[in-house]
């Protein structure tokens, strides 16, 4: 069975591949996510325009050269943009408290319960932060992004084994560093 | 609380303890962060400028196809043509079979002039009644063109939309599908758009969203280190540095190998302004080599000098006990040094001798002192704590910049700069090379724009020609230029310009206090009393301004006369009203910031109900106005141009494309001039402008052939189309 989200993609990038010009139907579909993202991993507006800019910029000048793999465009672009922040980011960390930008959802429970399970998940992203990198990121990809581990290794320029050891090793490491958690419901 | 279910997850995690940590990580949610949605506008359009100019460069069909005006039409109608598939795919069907109509357009703010107006539909329709039941205001002549069943593009035939307009346009029930359904109801949409061309010098320099505005950006095959800034060679085609190995190396801008030119231990290099020279200190040793014979010479008293700067043919050193200069001769001229200026302090050193010799900056005590090389007098710079960091001169040595600021020889702060390290062109253009940014602004610390995004940008130095820059970046050099090359102080007509873009927007913004920032005491009484309101407020609805006109008092360059219109609209989004004030710019001086002095209101115009003039472009010798509407030709003596009398003014008159157009004129410079629309002139939907229009014109002077009045952008928070 055909997807017809993914078809409806493959047609458009086919078209973006022939034409640059109609690279912006691909743009309109993905600008959001990769901004998100982009700001999730900058946390400040203007850098993550700059950012967002870059992975666009460099996206239409690679078109022609993009070769369909079977995997989202999606994870192309998260590809460019983790390196265009890697690139830019190598020595600098974001500056804007982490705490104010990973939330809960908090259908069900009380409202002293959210409150409790709001800290546990910023303390738990709070120490997601303070991992290595390439950990950082295929949690980040994974949890945050909700990709799936081959498109995320496709974004990480690593293979699908690599990716599951780094989530693997970060989730690990929140387990040792994060302490006693809560019990889930 | 509970993760969503993730096989891969389960697969690999395994361990309940890292499952239920991988559920909390799922759990939380990424908020919407915020977004400027003027800046994905922008970088979409952005984006297709790029992809169309790849395209033209490829020559495709397009480029071939036919005339300009032709094929900037054809290429809007494909990229809109692309949009509304977007458009109609995120509509869905309707809910029974309903017609959704949609356009890439709808709700713009600022939609480019030169594309049609796009409708589209999500089920085929009937192409002749559809196009029937079209109706556009204001009243304009259209062709239309379709793709497929789907896609309709409605072309003005006159070319472009007209700038600074609102279009509805509505789609009546009369439109049957291809299966004979009608439309359940009318349809509308509606955009605004932008103005008909910049303003003259561009106005504020805009931000680009990232990425580059940098022209003929390349690099070199060199690694400098990370010392000293490169030299430019006179006549701005060669580079001189000193490699990260300590070698004095030369290059090509153009490109090519770098020429080692001394091999090791090179500090402080410094090209004399010749360029037939470098001085450097090597081994402790004051040496200069000539370029042209490759001897090398060392300066008697030249040891330990911490500073090196060419002054004409003189070479002027500072050391440990003051600054000293070479005869007038020269290096080797026969003359021994001569000592200007002692230290002022033992324990401190100097950092750099001005570019006319005539000051020093001096380190002292985590402080810079300016040391004024005649007198010895020194005066303290930056007062703050953790100052001192020099960073510059001017060119000509009567500006020194400094942490974070630009000073005169008293020390007096006279603008600031953005964090980074300067670089101060001959034509009076200061480039900021920051850790992610590379920035232009002009001396006076306006005009701030960013040329470039990414890394850190390092070490930029301007050529001599002031058209191009070398900068340090990723551990190479890079040579580019910024776009225009040296770019011309704003004129007083773009500095006002600026000061009504922000009293508008502060105004649109409802910030009292910072519109109130730009009047002066009499714009303030007029604002105040029974004049207009700063603020409107209640159900006036003001929505957006534009400038309809702008020009400069000829007789007087510190005056600046504009004209802006507000627009209006209660509920919905329909524009109803425009309202007109002149608003005169005055400032004291050229260095001076400009205030509204005084304002003159118009009476409240209804909108919708008839042409409506949107822009007008005057020169001594042609003054054009622009309609919203197109007209019927036969009406547009109803337009009059009058002198300071009332009596018509000579020319002749013709109409094209929504403007009519005197010509032949002969204006006397400052001279009073009436733009008189009476109420006979009629649009192709036989409505009659509403009641009749003035606008006062000042005639311009003759050396202003181009630019005295124009319709300016009015900034808009979404730019869209």
């Amino acid at each position: 069975m055909t997807d017809p989200t993914r078809d409806e993609e493959k047609r458009l990038v086919e078209h973006a591949k022939r034409d640059p010009r109609e690279f912006g139907a691909l743009y309109d579909r993905h600008f959001q996510q990769i901004y998100r993202f982009v700001y999730s991993r900058v946390r400040e507006q203007t850098a993550a325009e700059d950012v967002t800019s870059e992975v666009f910029m460099k996206a239409l000048k690679a078109m022609p050269r993009y070769q369909d793999t079977g995997r989202p465009f999606a994870a192309w672009l998260y590809q460019i943009a983790v390196n265009a922040i890697a690139d830019r980011y190598r020595t600098l960390r974001p500056a804007q408290p982490l705490e104010d930008f990973h939330d809960l959802s908090v259908a069900g429970p009380a409202i002293e319960e959210q409150a409790a399970q709001r800290d546990e998940v910023r303390r738990i992203w709070a120490i997601v932060e303070e991992l290595p990198s390439q950990q950082r990121t295929a949690l980040v990809l994974k949890f945050q992004e909700d990709m799936k581990i081959e498109d995320i290794a496709l974004a990480m320029g690593k293979t699908p084994g690599a990716v599951k050891l780094l989530i693997h090793r970060g989730v690990s490491r929140l387990r040792d560093e994060a302490g006693v958690l809560r019990p889930l419901d | 609380m509970s993760g969503r279910y993730d096989p891969e997850l389960e697969d690999m995690l395994r361990d309940p303890e890292l499952l239920r940590l991988a559920a909390i990580l799922s759990s939380a949610h990424t908020p919407e962060p915020p977004l400027d949605d003027a800046f994905k506008s922008g970088l979409r359009r952005e984006l297709m400028q790029k992809a169309w100019g790849a395209t033209e460069r490829r020559g495709s069909w397009w480029r071939r196809l036919a005339a300009p005006p032709r094929v900037a039409w054809v290429g809007a109608a494909a990229l809109v043509a692309l949009i509304a598939l977007v458009v109609v795919q995120t509509q869905g069907t309707g809910g029974n079979g309903e017609v959704v109509v949609g356009s890439p357009q709808s709700g713009g703010t600022a939609v480019q002039l030169q594309q049609p107006i796009l409708v589209s539909f999500n089920q085929p329709m009937d192409h002749q009644s559809t196009e029937q039941a079209i109706q556009i205001v204001p009243a304009t002549s259209v062709e239309f063109r379709w793709s497929g069943d789907t896609t309709l593009f409605v072309q003005p035939t006159s070319g472009n939309l007209a700038p600074n307009t609102q279009y509805q346009v509505t789609i009546g029930p009369g439109a049957l599908t291809k299966g004979g359904k009608r439309l359940t109801s009318p349809k509308e949409f509606t955009f605004v758009t932008q103005p008909t061309t910049p303003s003259p010098g561009g106005g504020p320099s805009p931000t680009p969203s990232g990425g580059s505005v940098l022209t003929g950006q390349h690099r070199l095959a060199v690694a400098p280190g990370a010392d000293y800034s490169p030299q430019w060679s006179a006549d701005s085609t060669t580079l001189y540095f000193v490699n990260a190995a300590g070698a004095l190396q030369s290059v090509p801008v153009a490109g090519g190998q770098p020429h080692t030119l001394v091999p090791d231990g090179v500090s402080n290099p410094a090209l004399s302004s010749g360029g037939d020279r470098i001085a450097y200190i090597r081994a402790g040793r004051l040496q200069v080599l000539s370029l042209s014979g490759g001897q090398t010479i060392s300066v008697a008293g030249g040891d330990s000098a911490t500073a090196l700067v060419w002054v004409k043919n003189r070479l002027f050193w500072a050391g440990p006990s003051g600054v000293f200069a070479t005869g007038p001769g020269g290096p080797g001229g026969g003359v021994g040094p001569v000592k200007l200026a002692s230290s002022p302090d033992p324990s401190g050193s100097f950092v750099s001798i001005a570019p006319d010799g005539a000051h020093a900056a001096f380190r002292s005590g985590g402080a810079i002192l300016l040391v004024d090389v005649a007198t010895g007098a020194t005066t303290r710079l930056g007062l703050a704590a953790g100052s001192g960091n020099f960073q510059g001169w001017s060119p000509d040595g009567t500006r020194i910049m400094h942490d974070g600021v630009i000073a005169d020889m008293n020390g007096q702060t006279l603008a600031r700069l953005p964090a980074g390290d300067p670089s101060w062109s001959l034509s009076g253009q200061i480039i900021v090379g920051t850790d992610s940014s590379l920035i232009e602004v002009n001396s006076d610390g306006s005009g701030r724009q960013q040329l470039a995004t990414g890394s850190a940008f390092k070490q930029p130095a301007w050529a001599p020609d002031s058209s191009t820059f070398v900068f340090v970046r990723g551990g190479f050099l890079w040579v580019a230029g910024a776009p225009g090359g040296s770019q011309p102080q704003p004129s007083a007509i773009d500095q006002a310009a600026a000061v009504v873009a922000a009293f508008m927007q502060a105004r649109l913004d409802g910030n009292i206090e910072k519109a109130r920032s730009f009047l002066d005491d009499n714009g303030k009484a007029t604002y105040a009393g029974s004049g207009p309101a700063l603020i409107p407020r209640g159900d006036a609805g003001f929505r957006r301004y534009y400038i309809l006109s702008s020009e400069v008092d000829p007789t007087s360059p510190n005056t600046v006369r504009f004209v802006v219109r507000l627009i209006f609209g209660r509920g919905g989004p329909i524009e109803r009203t425009l309202s007109e004030e002149t608003l005169i710019l005055k400032r004291a001086s050229a260095n001076d910031p400009f205030l509204i002095d005084r304002v003159i209101v118009g009476p409240v115009r209804d909108l919708g109900r008839g042409p409506v003039v949107v822009a007008v472009r005057i020169t001594p010798s042609r003054v054009e106005v622009t309609f919203d509407s197109d007209l019927r030709p036969a009406t547009i003596a109803g337009v009059v141009l009058q002198d300071g009398q009332g009596s018509p003014v000579g020319g002749s008159v013709s109409y094209s494309d929504r403007t009519v157009i005197f010509s032949g004129l002969q204006l006397a410079a400052g001279a009073p001039y009436r733009l008189v629309v009476l109420p006979t002139v009629q649009d192709v939907g036989n409505r009659n402008v509403i009641s009749e229009y003035d606008l006062d014109l000042v005639g311009p002077g003759a050396d202003t052939q181009s630019q005295v009045i124009i319709a300016t952008p009015s900034p808009s928070p979404n730019a869209g189309g």
